[in-house]
């Protein structure tokens, strides 16, 4: 198996008439992903890549439920019991019409949401996991560029063009807040002759919708994957997180993880580098997450090139 | 963005928090005059600055008469506070306090929600004040309201206090804060309260709700005015397009190594990189989410201008969706008018890599350049080694 993507997950594309939106369209497809339609408001009618394309999510999601309704019975995803559809909703909107993009998936209990648009202001991005919260929605991002299941398939543009070069079904679990990196460290993975299970870019925003422990969790569960890799930051604190689930045993297979950006530590407190919820704390930096997650038994990396080492006998 | 003290104290009086009388002074003023003008004889001389602790680090001053305050500001203008540059001087009266207590709100990442902390002392740093006398309370962004805070353990309800609490929520809202401070939030013996310092950290991304950030003075964290440099880099991003791609990102450090890193995840992992091979770099700049060539030129450029280089390392992961031909383009179009004379090293893998090497390639050939290109199957902390080897005797 897989986390977050099964072979009967159905992809609706909100912004599928702008150029991203096709162009993750036509990534998803090619790689044998179900996308049933998409969404653009007033170019209801119109198709891209052959998909219908309505002007709200509401049409959108009774067009899916009309296209599956034969496999639907006794059908749960594995991430959420409550969740009744392995419905998928990828995001591909300007920030400024994100929050309204995103409310109209969680008011159509969309359960999995991902959210690519980057630079949405932080108050939206908390409005929005505040109402999902509530309907026990889940959101990847927002500013990522989706999660990828080799061989099963991808939400978003994981992998890119080179995607069948970096990616192989296997036992490696993945996740970053970089979407440079999470294709980089699926590389190393498969260079080592290793495949991946799952991978997964969270996002860089200073509000992340599923952080490392919710989808450690998820991993735990997984019979597929063995071991995890990260690639953490100086920035945000939910690198501690982790400690508190190995601690708890919510989480006990092997881990690896590299945390960028130990340079930081000479910039003043509240300054911004890299992505945009990478802002310097005092006592929450690079050093400091290493060292709380050394203490629980977690493989550190001082390169990201040496996490596949770290994991590679237990994968 | 973090704002000034005396920024912070405009937005809080528009919200209808109480701050002191007072008067901004800049580098050049008459600050004897200003303070007469002011017409107040005990006031506090503040320097304004962006981060750290001034109370502890020499950043605040008492003064009683106009030869003293001309001392103060000269010798607070004089040199960087806490690493900060300062931009102004901030005299403002000063109360006569009775009490000091401490209010905030920060967004929690864990539980993804704002949190209002409250504590009854105040004027210290927070993390010395003892967890159990700290309330917190979580607030939800989709509703304006507040519940009571100042009622603890049997206390009597501070209504003063929570009007406070409620205009600082209402600013922190309306104004796309990250984070709002007072501290101290101080009682006067005349019984009324008021904002004695003001911390706001603004959300640059819902800049396009805010035409007031426009007249926001330029400003840098690095404890000197922003570089030309760092100025111009800014302009990139904005404009219609600003979501379209970034190219924006830009500091001036003080090393030899030019930079042009794509990706946030990976600039940051180079950064560490490029400092353990001993290098130093002369910038952090990084270009992502499939930028146009015009603004990948426009930052190369910039990147390149710096003077008395010895170096320029290009690189990147694999990228998913950035267009390695289109915004190496950009970077040719940087080269071909720059021809640098130092080493070069690329590493950039991803979406049409074949053409960007091949105009890389084309580039170093028509312009003699002393460079090395890697794709995916060297790492980019080898390449920033290759780099070393290049340059390090």
């Amino acid at each position: 198996m897989s986390i977050l993507i099964t072979p009967e997950t159905k992809v609706i594309v909100q912004g599928i008439t702008g150029k991203e939106g096709a162009k993750a369209t036509k990534a998803m497809l090619d790689y044998h992903t179900n996308v049933v339609c998409g969404v653009t408001p007033n170019k209801g009618g119109q198709e891209v890549e052959e998909k219908p394309v309505f002007n709200t999510v509401k049409e959108a999601v009774e067009y899916t439920d009309l296209m599956d309704s034969g496999f639907r019975q006794n059908d749960t995803p594995h991430w959420d019991s409550t969740i009744q559809k392995k419905l998928v909703s990828a995001i591909y909107v300007p920030p400024f019409a994100a929050k309204a993009a995103i409310l109209e998936a969680i008011d159509n209990h969309i359960p999995l949401i991902n959210v690519i648009v980057e630079r949405i202001p932080i108050q939206d991005t908390a409005y929005c996991l505040a109402a999902a919260k509530e309907k026990n929605i889940h959101l990847i991002g927002p500013s990522s560029l989706g999660f990828i299941a080799p061989g099963i398939g991808r939400v978003g543009v994981v992998g890119g063009p080179l995607v069948n070069e970096i990616f192989q079904p296997g036992t490696v679990g993945i996740i970053s807040r970089s979407g440079g990196m999470t294709n980089e460290l699926s590389w190393q993975v498969r260079q080592a002759g290793l495949g991946q299970s799952t991978a997964v870019h969270g996002g860089g925003d200073l509000l992340m919708g599923m952080a490392y422990a919710d989808l450690l969790r998820l991993f735990e569960k997984d019979e597929q994957t063995k071991a995890v890799i990260i690639f953490g930051e100086h920035g945000g604190s939910y690198e501690f997180e982790i400690a508190e689930i190995i601690k708890n045993k919510e989480y006990t297979k092997p881990l690896a993880i590299y945390i960028g950006g130990k340079f930081a530590k000479l910039l003043p407190e509240g300054m911004n580098i890299g992505h945009a919820g990478a802002i310097v704390e005092r006592g929450k930096g690079a050093l400091e997450k290493e060292i709380a997650l050394a203490a629980v038994g977690v493989k550190i990396a001082e390169h990201y090139e040496d996490l596949v080492e770290l994991i590679k006998p237990f994968a | 963005m973090n704002l000034y003290e005396f920024e912070g104290k405009t937005l809080f009086k528009k919200y209808g928090i109480a701050i002191p009388r007072g008067v901004l002074v800049r580098r050049g003023d008459n600050f004897a005059l200003k303070y007469n003008e002011l017409g107040i004889k005990d006031v506090v001389v503040k320097a304004q600055i962006l981060s750290g602790k001034r109370g502890k680090n020499n950043g605040i001053k008492f003064c009683s008469n106009a030869d003293e305050v001309n001392e103060a500001c000269g010798d607070l203008f004089s040199s960087p506070i806490c690493g900060q540059y300062v931009a102004a001087v901030l005299i403002e009266e000063k109360l006569a306090i009775v009490e000091e207590y401490y209010l905030s709100i920060v967004y929690d990442t864990n539980k993804k929600q704002p949190m209002m902390l409250y504590a009854t002392q105040g004027g210290i740093n927070i993390e010395d004040v003892a967890e159990d006398r700290i309330e917190k309370v979580w607030l939800d962004v989709r509703l304006n309201t507040i519940a009571s805070t100042t009622v603890r353990s049997g206390a009597p309800r501070n209504e003063s206090i929570e009007s406070v609490q409620k205009a600082l929520w209402n600013c922190f809202l309306s104004e796309d804060a990250r984070m709002v401070e007072i501290n101290p939030l101080v009682k006067t013996t005349g019984g009324n309260w008021y904002a004695a310092d003001a911390k706001i950290a603004i959300d640059e991304d819902a800049f396009y709700r805010h035409e007031d950030w426009k007249a926001l003075e330029p400003r840098t964290m690095l404890g000197r005015p922003p570089t030309e440099r760092e100025i111009a880099v800014k302009k990139i991003d904005e404009g219609e397009n600003y979501y379209r791609g970034t190219a924006g990102k830009y500091i001036e450090m003080d090393g030899d190594i030019a930079i042009l890193f794509s990706g946030g995840g990976a600039s940051i992992a180079n950064m560490d990189a490029l400092i353990k091979t001993g290098l130093q770099p002369a910038n952090y700049s990084e270009y992502s989410g499939n930028p146009p060539r015009e603004k990948v030129y426009a930052l190369a450029k910039i990147v390149l201008s710096k003077p008395n280089l010895r170096g320029l390392w290009i690189a990147g992961g694999v990228a998913n969706f950035t267009n390695v031909g289109e915004t190496f383009q950009g970077i040719v179009d940087a080269l071909d008018e720059v021809k640098p004379r130092y080493p070069i090293v690329v590493r950039r893998a991803g979406p049409f890599e074949t053409e960007g090497m091949t105009l890389m390639q084309a580039c170093a050939e028509r312009n003699n350049l002393n460079i090395q290109l890697f794709g995916k199957e060297t790492s980019m902390s080898e390449t920033a080694q290759v780099l070393a080897n290049m340059i390090l005797p």
